[in-house]
């Protein structure tokens, strides 16, 4: 009992007027005011049993906490002297379904309603299931990440701007931070936190609870950024470098540690690395902004960015790619080899501050799902530019190098499921009606629009975003041969519009339970 | 020559047991409602008790025959009627389901009384076999 604490939430962190903490210190438990958590007791119904008694002591000061094991006895004449039912007072552990009794708990669990008594009870449920031992060594999402002694800390604000160390770092949760550290006058080489040191001291634990195997934090790059913000890229690694003070500067101060760590399915942590980058501060200075980031990758697997799962995310850029040339023989399709930019996102035109298309670098902008985009830009015309190179430029420009073929349907769809792309519809539309057919003069492309039908999917409380139709249309219009010595300027466009196209959801409902009643086949036996 | 202590200890003894028994009952009752009692630990209680009931019956009969005939026979099989008797107090003060304190305290007069009526009864034989 005197382990027990029901207060006590905050890992490694003492909690408010909670008397029974073991992470409190006495210097905490004189701040208390009142016990939350006055007696700890087993079941109360038992005639005698161990109670841990914890009050606070206002009369000394300063306040202390004042922890008793005494006897708690109930006088009633039906307290419970002695029980040898095992179970009696605790509530059972429910099984854990594993391959071999899955069936049988289906059963008996598998439908809208089971009863509350079993049918029998087992007397061998509160042994341990053997596989409990290793279920507790692995870690789960959100589980704090541990380290030699206590936890991978990601220093972030808390309340106000300055950073805290007491923010651990939960597993498979991807985090980014910013506060800003206090440095005290020139004393920033005795500051623990703005030295590399700090952040690769401690070994992480690759599994829960187990000091036996320990992952090492590697430092994978140093990167100076120097006074006026350029960074440059350390080659020696390896060594590791202290704060120091130099000319009024105080050099290689932590300004932002980022974490990659490697895991496996199985809940292990296998590899840890950090990339620090180093800056200089004043000397004088009284605080520096530091940065912190963790992100986990599957050992094994490149990380691809997914942009949603299932359903696309608003503001995440729309996947998209090629399917190569089929060969004779069927062959699993690749999409995202060869993609129109290196992270398979579809893009457009992006505008830039000169607006004059032919100087523009082709810079362009990935599309972000339902974000309805436009830019643009001017063509100027001067008599001399001729039809075929003019169109062929423009096409490029409205469209990029390699305009994709097929769009992910889902954020998350996989390059070998074929069925989750969609491919994108090109049309052809001229802004000026053709009076006669025999037109000889050039048509060059000024708009391109990209239209995105999706739909919601799924269920009616957590719609996926699903994108079912791409149609891009491309507007041409004439060129007019202009006389010589004139200019022209047409405004070329492009502009992504996506249209929710989702039919209005019908709830489904369970059917109405109907009362099974019907009489035996002999109910009227001697008549029948 | 009967053993007046004896017949008043079987007496009274008689009306204890009626007390004994319906507040055992009563008390397996209230834990099955109270507590988890589930069934295949209640069976075994209950039928216990029944024959706990018929053997102490069967012993004060003859406890009481032998001793106002002053025959050793009844008064023998009374007395190894009395240590089954025992070993079913002794079950229902340590191996119940549930042992709550009113069950100690009753089991515990209910052996002192055995007790005290072997030995009038180991008396009582001496006496008339003598």
């Amino acid at each position: 009992v005197a382990k027990l604490c029901t207060c006590d939430l905050l890992v490694a962190q003492c909690d408010v007027n909670c008397c029974c903490d073991p992470d409190c210190s006495a210097a905490d438990f004189s701040l208390f005011t009142t016990c939350s958590v006055p007696i700890v007791t087993g079941d109360s119904r038992l005639c005698s049993q161990k109670a841990a008694v914890y009050s606070l002591d206002v009369k000394a000061n300063p306040p202390e906490r004042v922890f008793q094991l005494i006897d708690h006895v109930n006088p009633s004449v039906f307290c419970i002297h002695a029980t040898n039912y095992k179970q009696a007072l605790y509530f059972p552990s429910p099984e854990m379904p594993t391959p071999e009794n899955f069936d049988e708990l289906f059963k008996k669990f598998g439908s809208a309603a089971f009863s509350a008594e079993p049918e029998s009870w087992t007397l061998d449920s509160d042994a341990p299931n053997p596989s409990d031992a290793n279920e507790t060594y692995r870690y789960e999402y959100g589980v704090p990440i541990q380290t030699v002694d206590g936890f991978l800390r990601l220093p972030s604000p808390v309340v106000s701007s300055w950073c805290s160390d007491a923010n651990p770092a939960g597993f498979l949760v991807n985090q980014a931070t910013k506060c800003i550290r206090s440095v005290s006058v020139g004393k920033c080489g005795n500051i623990q936190a703005v030295s590399m040191l700090f952040y690769i001291n401690s070994s992480i634990l690759a599994k829960l609870h187990e000091f036996v195997f320990q992952v090492n934090i590697t430092v994978q790059s140093v990167v100076i950024q120097s006074l006026n913000g350029m960074r440059t890229l350390l080659n020696s690694k390896d060594v590791l470098r202290h704060p120091m003070i130099l000319d009024e500067l105080c050099k290689n101060v932590v300004l932002g540690v980022s974490y990659h760590i490697t895991y496996t399915d199985a809940g292990e942590i296998i590899e840890a690395a950090a990339s620090f980058v180093l800056g200089a501060i004043n000397k004088e200075a009284l605080s520096v902004q530091q940065s912190f980031e963790i992100s986990f990758t599957q050992v094994n697997t490149k990380p691809i960015p997914l942009s949603g799962n299932p359903g696309y995310v608003a503001g995440l850029p729309v996947r998209a790619g090629f399917k190569p040339q089929k060969y004779p023989f069927p062959i699993a399709v690749l999409l995202s080899s060869l993609s129109t930019n290196a992270y398979g996102q579809l893009t457009i035109l992006q505008s830039t501050s000169n607006q004059d298309c032919l100087t523009a670098q082709g810079g362009r902008t990935p599309v972000l799902f339902g974000y309805n985009m436009i830019s643009g830009c001017k063509l100027r015309i001067t008599a001399a530019v001729k039809c075929q190179p003019l169109t062929q430029a423009l096409l490029d420009l409205l469209k990029g190098q390699s305009f994709p073929e097929y769009v992910a349907s889902f954020g998350n769809s996989q390059a070998e499921n074929v069925h989750d792309w969609v491919p994108i519809i090109h049309l052809q539309n001229s802004e000026q009606r053709i009076y006669n057919t025999f037109q000889s003069s050039c048509q060059i492309p000024v708009s391109l629009e990209i239209e995105v039908k999706w739909t919601k999917y799924g269920s009616l409380v957590n719609p996926q975003a699903r994108i079912v139709n791409v149609t891009a249309t491309t507007t041409t219009t004439t060129l007019k041969q202009l006389p010589s010595g004139r200019e022209r300027t047409i405004p070329i466009l492009s502009s992504v519009v996506f249209t929710d196209i989702s039919s209005p959801a019908e709830p489904g409902y369970k059917a109405w339970p109907t009362i099974n009643a019907k009489l035996p086949f002999d109910f009227f036996f001697p008549f029948v | 020559l009967s053993s007046v202590p004896l017949q008043i200890l079987l007496y009274i003894n008689g009306f204890y047991y009626i007390f004994y028994f319906l507040a055992t009952l009563a008390m397996i009752f209230y834990k099955s409602q109270v507590f988890s009692y589930p069934d295949n630990f209640l069976a075994p209680d209950l039928t216990l008790l029944f024959i706990m009931a018929i053997l102490e019956a069967l012993r004060l009969y003859l406890g009481s025959k032998g001793n106002l005939t002053e025959e050793e026979a009844p008064l023998g099989i009374s007395l190894v009627i009395t240590v089954g008797s025992v070993i079913l107090s002794v079950y229902f003060l340590v191996w119940q389901t549930y042992v709550l304190k009113a069950d100690v305290i009753i089991n515990a007069i209910l052996l002192f009384t055995y007790g005290l009526e072997s030995v009038l009864q180991v008396l009582a034989i001496a006496a008339f076999v003598g």
